[in-house]
């Protein structure tokens, strides 16, 4: 961890070059990545505490910003703004699930500020989604680039792996369903959000919120089995994977049991 | 506006407005080009100020040593409570609250000292270099059990205590078919102005000191000041500007006492504004009220015993928390129906729970959440219909209030529940079956004008003819968004006869005439009062002087656009007048005590009441348990309506601040600090939140009624809330107690009654 200052002005920001320059630098400064600034700003502010160091990302890198078809779904790189986004036609056309979701994210505001990486780094919303979809994060090393699957990246430390880019499978005949509870009706962060795909042959379920991003393997397996469980085991099932993986409040487990229930009724899937 | 039901009550529309001069100013507020405190950057020589606040919420203050922080680069002055020039307190009701703590903190917040400086960064630099050492001492954080811990101030933590009793309350239980008991919690709701406490104070060179901030009362703030800063109240001059929301929260003094000290310190301009967390910490709140309420009434369900404990925790200083706990008391009594024997009695508590003091609502709307859910539950208890267990026990327009003092209603309770009664929102159609369950419900509401129970309520205000011609209209109260100064153009224009654009108003001036406070729904009563005693003087002395002008005789002259006509034709215009008249003798000053009912020695009370009735629809959502409130219509009875979008601003922004207490609204405490520090954590609703709003105004006030004009600030929020949990039991069988509404407990209600069938 780097050390931190009780000043904006005594923060040091690092402009670099290039991506592996960032990695470079984010290794031997301690520094961390800025992309949209949306997340940490108002933490820092609220501490009244900065990092010493901050590596400034670059939007113009190659890779970093837009979103592309590629063979195996779509690229969306890593700084661009969920305004953006939620616009794209790709995006409408590959995944129309996720502009809906994206109306629900913060306001227009930090929209156009925060981007996809940040939001996935922060746990925001788009992390269940992400994580039911299987994403991919491409990641610009120390030792070269790397893909590692978006679970497998909240697992390990978010160090200093940059991301250049997330690859999302071709969804486009999968059902998928997502559902927000917040505080209020927009503008709100996040206290649960539950995602549920169903990609022909599998369902997927993940979730993100107060008690942290998670895919839910044991739920999934209980459902992708072929064995019929009652309602009453599969949900005892789901609240005891839930309280091992941090959701610690009850009534918030249950509420994220009735909307699996619901979504998966959505997607079609009959137990 | 549209003509519904009956003849008396109308919709409201803002858009049917015609009077054409409502778009500038509302635009001018709508685009942020109204000069507020915070714009006064382009004062010469103004320096940024800052206060020191505590970092423990109840301590011994043992070392403040400023040396660092008067060597800093950019500094012109550092004060502590060594330099307060006069007494070294404040406070509207009980003077408690120093202006700089001298040996120990109350609260998270309270002022040690402050800085001025060249820039703001250097002013929190400078801050930042003030050494404090603090001896932490035990907290009061449990306002339940503050009396039994060590005394905050001189004596005991209970800070006043106040009863209302009626009738043999014991005997009167002894005779209830139903008894309902149930204890209410309120939350801490913070005002969440757009415009945080801030403003500029001005040496004015010879001694004096001239303050331009966001404050409520100009007037009684110089008294404070004068006393704060040891000087004649005639060398402190309180200009009140227009300012982004105050809601009671700019009531007190906040930033004037440290800016004042600072200024005449450095002998320059000085400049606070609070930043965002800064007011949440330090900032008013919305007293939070616990209430144990015992209601019965007899197998017709007419009530007959009522007794009410509550506690109000004011935190570390009292403000205006006697008048609140005043008033909560009044409306726990129940103004609105008949009990037959009452005992109401409420304790306010100093904790270290930072401070509490005026919110929109003032107690009142506490208290009205519990008493119209004791009736909702007396209802369901009794298998009856809510609405018919109120009528019966709504009082008539003869009785006297609940305190048996006179009162004086616009309409009759009664026909307030009829109309309610007829909403289209209760011929919706009930979901009971998809994932979000519908309901409807409905609560009542009483509110009183003025500051009530005899205290001193007075305002004045001032016309005249200025140099260029124009019509100047002078009133000490401030415009904190509200636009109290076009409902003032709007009577002006009328009682003249001329246009809107003629007439300049100026508020909140304490060289102008005092108007007392912006407070207590109060601005319009005497405004319209006021008026009615200062048009005709200045008519009579233009006339005269345009009698004199013109050769004309004086009974045949008449105002109207832009001057004075005889016979239809405009004689002469106001320029005219002003350039050969004695504009000295154009002036014509008004004043009048708030009224209160006749022949009562000492008033009980308040005497001009208000009504509302709001009926609220909900969508809950049975997978989560959160709520949507997608429809509120209020029926008001409040008097005649001079200025629509004013009205429908206050009653519909009232209650969408209503809705975020009902629903989000909380600053919670753990060992005595804010949990919130700001908007992305403490949560208002946003405009996804608000829901769909109508306001028919029911009014038989007949022509010559002398108190035609009531004021609707405070009125939009009394029913809320509850209206709000009522149409959640409606939709989901679950009734809930405390505030704001925990989407858990109605997830776990449903799923119990899910389970059960
Ligand atoms: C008022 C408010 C309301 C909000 N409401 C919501 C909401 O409803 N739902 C929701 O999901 N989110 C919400 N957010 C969070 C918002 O989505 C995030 O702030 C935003 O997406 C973060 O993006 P950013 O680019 O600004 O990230 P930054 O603040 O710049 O960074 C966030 C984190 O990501 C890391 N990071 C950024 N880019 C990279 C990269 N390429 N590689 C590695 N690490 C990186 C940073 O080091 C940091 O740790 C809200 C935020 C605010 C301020």
């Amino acid at each position: 961890m780097q050390s931190e200052v009780n000043a904006r002005g005594e923060v040091r920001v690092l402009r670099p070059g290039s991506a592996r320059e960032a990695v470079t630098m984010a290794r031997r400064w301690g520094g961390t990545y800025i992309a949209g600034a949306s997340w940490l700003q108002p933490v820092w502010e609220r501490d009244q505490c900065w990092p010493r160091c901050l590596v400034a990302l670059d939007p113009r890198w190659p890779g970093f910003r837009g979103i592309e078809r590629a063979e195996r779904g779509l690229v969306i790189g890593a700084l661009t703004t969920l305004d953006e986004l939620s616009r794209h036609p790709l995006i409408h056309d590959y995944l129309p699930a996720l502009p809906e979701l994206l109306k629900l994210v913060a306001g227009p505001g930090v929209r156009r500020l925060g981007t996809v990486a940040g939001n996935l780094c922060a746990g925001g919303d788009l992390s269940a989604l992400f994580l039911s979809l299987d994403a991919r994060l491409d990641l610009v090393g120390c030792d070269g680039p790397e893909s590692k699957s978006l679970a497998a990246g909240y697992i390990a430390s978010q160090g200093v792996d940059l991301i250049q880019s997330i690859t999302l499978p071709d969804s486009r005949l999968w059902r998928i369903a997502v559902d927000k509870l917040g505080h209020r009706e927009r503008f709100s962060p996040t206290r649960a959000t539950v995602a549920c795909v169903h990609g022909g042959d599998r369902l997927r379920l993940a979730v993100c919120g107060e008690g942290g991003p998670r895919r839910l393997p044991i739920t999934e397996a209980a459902l992708n089995d072929g064995h019929s469980r009652s309602d009453v085991d599969r949900a005892r099932l789901l609240a005891s994977e839930l309280e091992s993986c941090g959701w610690q409040d009850p009534t918030l487990r249950l509420a994220i049991q009735r909307m699996v229930d619901y979504l998966l009724a959505e997607v079609g899937h009959d137990d | 506006m549209t003509t519904e039901f009956r003849a008396s009550v109308v919709t409201l529309d803002a858009g049917s407005d015609d009077s054409g001069s409502l778009t500038t100013e509302l635009y001018r507020r709508i685009e942020g080009r109204l000069a507020y405190p915070t714009d006064l950057l382009d004062i010469p020589g103004l320096l940024q100020g800052a206060i020191l606040r505590s970092e423990h919420a109840h301590a011994r203050l043992l070392r403040v040593d400023t040396t660092r922080a008067r060597r800093m680069p950019g500094v012109h002055a550092v004060v502590t409570a060594d330099d307060v020039p006069g007494v070294n307190r404040f406070g509207i009701v009980v003077r408690d609250q120093p202006v700089f703590c001298v040996d120990r903190v109350r609260y998270e917040g309270d002022a040690i000292a402050a800085v001025a400086a060249d820039t703001r960064a250097q002013a929190q630099a400078a801050l930042a270099a003030i050494e404090v050492e603090y001896e932490p001492l035990p907290l009061v954080s449990d306002a339940m059990t503050a009396e039994q811990q060590p005394p905050l101030h001189e004596s005991s933590n209970l800070l006043a205590q106040e009863r209302f009793d009626c009738g043999d309350v014991d005997k009167a239980f002894a005779a209830c078919h139903v008894v309902i008991e149930q204890e209410y919690r309120t939350p801490r709701q913070m005002h969440a102005f757009m415009e945080t406490e801030g403003g500029v104070a001005i040496p004015d060179g010879t001694g004096g000191i001239v303050f331009r901030v966001g404050c409520q009362s100009g007037h009684r703030d110089v008294g404070q000041l004068a006393d704060i800063l040891d000087l004649a109240p005639s060398r402190v001059t309180v200009e009140a500007m227009a300012t982004g929301g105050a809601f009671g929260g700019k009531d007190e003094l906040t930033i004037q006492p440290a800016a004042g000290i600072l200024a005449l310190k450095a002998g320059r301009p000085v400049m606070i504004q609070l930043g965002r967390f800064e007011s949440c910490r330090a900032g008013m709140k919305r007293h939070p009220v616990v209430a144990k309420m015992k209601t019965g009434c007899d197998a017709n369900g007419r009530l007959l015993a009522h007794k009410v404990d509550a506690v109000l925790d004011t935190g570390a200083y009292a403000s205006l928390g006697p008048a609140v706990l005043e008033n909560y008391l009044d409306h726990a009594t129940a103004p609105l129906y008949r009990i037959h024997a009452y005992s109401v009695s409420g304790r306010l508590v100093y904790t270290n729970n930072g401070v509490s003091g005026a919110f929109r609502g003032f107690g009142g709307n506490q208290a009205t959440f519990a008493i119209e859910s004791q009736l909702d539950a007396l209802a369901r208890a009794l298998g009856r219909c809510p609405r018919e267990l109120r009528r019966i026990n709504l009082r008539t327009v003869d009785e006297p209030g609940s305190r048996h003092q006179p009162v004086r209603w616009t309409v009759a309770p009664v026909d307030l529940l009829r109309q309610a009664q007829q909403s289209p929102l209760w011929t919706l159609q009930k979901e009971t079956s998809g994932r979000w369950l519908t309901g409807t419900g409905m609560a009542l509401g009483a509110q009183g004008n003025g500051l009530g129970d005899g205290l001193p309520d007075s305002g004045g205000g001032r016309i005249a003819l200025t140099p260029g011609g124009r019509i100047r209209v002078e009133f000490g109260f401030a415009d904190y968004g509200q636009n109290v100064g076009e409902a003032i153009t709007r009577a002006v224009s009328k009682g003249l006869g001329c246009g809107c654009g003629e007439i300049d108003v100026v508020l909140g001036h304490s060289r102008g005439p005092d108007s007392g406070p912006t407070s207590a729904s109060r601005s319009s009563v005497l405004v319209h009062g006021v008026l009615r005693r200062m048009l005709p003087l200045w008519k009579a002395a233009v006339r005269q002087q345009a009698a004199v002008l013109t050769g004309y005789s004086l009974d045949h002259l008449a105002h109207g656009p832009g001057g004075i006509f005889h016979l239809g034709q405009r004689v002469l215009s106001y320029r005219e007048l002003a350039e050969n008249g004695r504009l000295e003798e154009l002036v014509a000053d008004a004043a009048q005590d708030f009224p209160v009912a006749p022949g009562q020695e000492k008033p009980v009370g308040r005497y001009l009441q208000l009504q509302i009735a709001t009926v609220a629809r909900v969508a809950v959502d049975r997978l989560t348990g959160r709520v949507r409130v997608t429809d509120l219509h209020h029926i008001t009875a409040a008097g005649r309506v001079i200025y629509p979008p004013g009205y429908l601003g206050q009653i519909e922004g009232a209650a969408v601040m209503g809705l975020g207490m009902t629903l989000t609204e909380d600053m919670p405490m753990h060992e005595a600090r804010m949990q919130r520090n700001n908007l992305d954590q403490y949560l208002i609703p946003t405009f996804q939140d608000a829901p769909a709003q109508r306001v028919d105004v029911l009014d038989d006030t007949p022509g010559n009624d002398p108190f035609p004009v009531r004021g609707v600030g405070e009125l939009g929020i009394e029913a809320v809330a509850p209206a709000i949990t009522s149409a959640i039991e409606a939709a989901t069988g679950v009734r809930v107690h405390k505030l704001p509404v925990d989407p858990g407990v109605l997830l776990k209600g449903i799923h119990r009654q899910e389970n059960l069938a």
